[in-house]
């Protein structure tokens, strides 16, 4: 049953049948504690998020249910209240961003079962660009489909690139241009990849409202995503080919 | 159940898990795109704009407001309204 009052005033606004009843029953098996925990999620709030996953686990609660009943039945309304138009994108990350505070607490554990993250990626906005709405879409998905992400927020400069690699080591550089004015930025850090000689140790992707397979071509990009979910599948592909070309 | 087992029926059910955010966020994401056909993506639930630009249909009703109002409609084209070069927010 439900058991927190601010959740089932959330779960109002599901109202498919067939998800009331999916997402109702998975919520009304759980305890308080999850319920929570789903609550603090659909509100954005990352702080309530962090301190609920933390302090379950230390009372050996497992990630598995924290992940199924506490964060998953959070995100399934937060999933279903943005399509209806209840909510939008802004509210979206903002939920995603409570996810993350919450798993932060899990990989380990995760990691301990056997499952690693998929790779590591940087991800920023080029110099000169304020815009981050894809970046931070793209870095929700890609942290979804088990990447660890480093988020250099915008305005990044090929610098802040350079140093941000040589703190992370990863294995993608994701750039994000919204400008045709800033898009040359992105084959500036490609430049200087070039010229500082870690050109080879790193896939250099870009992607953003105006960019173009063709430009990514130009530019030298090793992979350009068209959209959120098209990144995800050209930087499992990315992860790959750098093993290959390292072992 | 021996340990071997548990844990790999451990691991199994948490990549289930897994999938399914990444289903939902997949969801997210094709709503996003589609949304962003007509509602400016930076604007949220109460119409406030959460941009960290300049856009003209950004109305502040006072100094103190801190997210200023979406005044664009959303039939129109807002993305030349945006000034991404602008920054309104120090962080």
């Amino acid at each position: 049953m439900f058991e927190h009052e601010g959740l089932l005033k959330e779960f109002q606004w599901v109202t498919k049948e067939s998800e009331k009843k999916h997402i109702g029953e998975s919520i009304a098996k759980t305890s308080l504690d999850m319920q929570e925990i789903s609550f603090a999620l659909i509100q954005g709030d990352n702080e309530s998020v962090d301190k609920l996953t933390k302090e379950n686990l230390d009372k050996g609660i497992s990630a598995n249910e924290i992940l199924d009943n506490g964060l998953l039945n959070g995100m399934s309304i937060v999933g279903v209240k943005f399509r209806d138009n209840i909510i939008f994108v802004p509210e979206v990350l903002i939920s995603a961003r409570a996810m993350k505070a919450g798993m932060v607490h899990l990989e380990p554990i995760l990691s301990a079962s056997g499952i690693e993250p998929l790779g590591t990626i940087l991800m920023g906005t080029v110099k000169g660009d304020l815009h981050d709405i894809g970046k931070n879409l793209c870095i929700m998905m890609l942290r979804g489909a088990g990447f660890t992400v480093h988020d250099l927020g915008v305005d990044t400069s090929p610098e802040d690139f350079e140093d941000a690699f040589g703190e992370h080591e990863p294995d993608i550089i994701g750039m994000s241009a919204l400008l045709t004015t800033t898009m040359p930025n992105m084959g500036r850090t490609i430049q200087h990849f070039e010229d500082v000689g870690l050109r080879e140790e790193v896939r250099l992707m870009v992607g953003g409202a105006p960019v173009t397979q063709e430009f990514a071509d130009e530019m030298g990009a090793d992979a350009y995503g068209e959209s959120a979910v098209d990144a995800v599948d050209r930087a499992k592909e990315q992860v790959a080919l750098l093993k290959d070309l390292k072992s | 159940m021996t340990k071997d087992n548990s844990i790999s029926k451990n691991k199994k059910n948490l990549e289930k898990s897994l999938n399914r955010i990444y289903e939902i966020y997949k969801d997210i994401s094709f709503n996003a795109d589609e949304i962003s056909k007509y509602r400016c993506p930076y604007k949220n639930a109460k119409s406030q704009c959460t941009a960290n630009f300049q856009c003209r249909n950004q109305y502040f009703e006072n100094d103190k407001q801190i997210e200023p109002i979406c005044i664009g409609s959303d039939k129109l084209n807002y993305r030349s309204a945006w000034h991404v070069d602008q920054p309104i927010k120090n962080d």
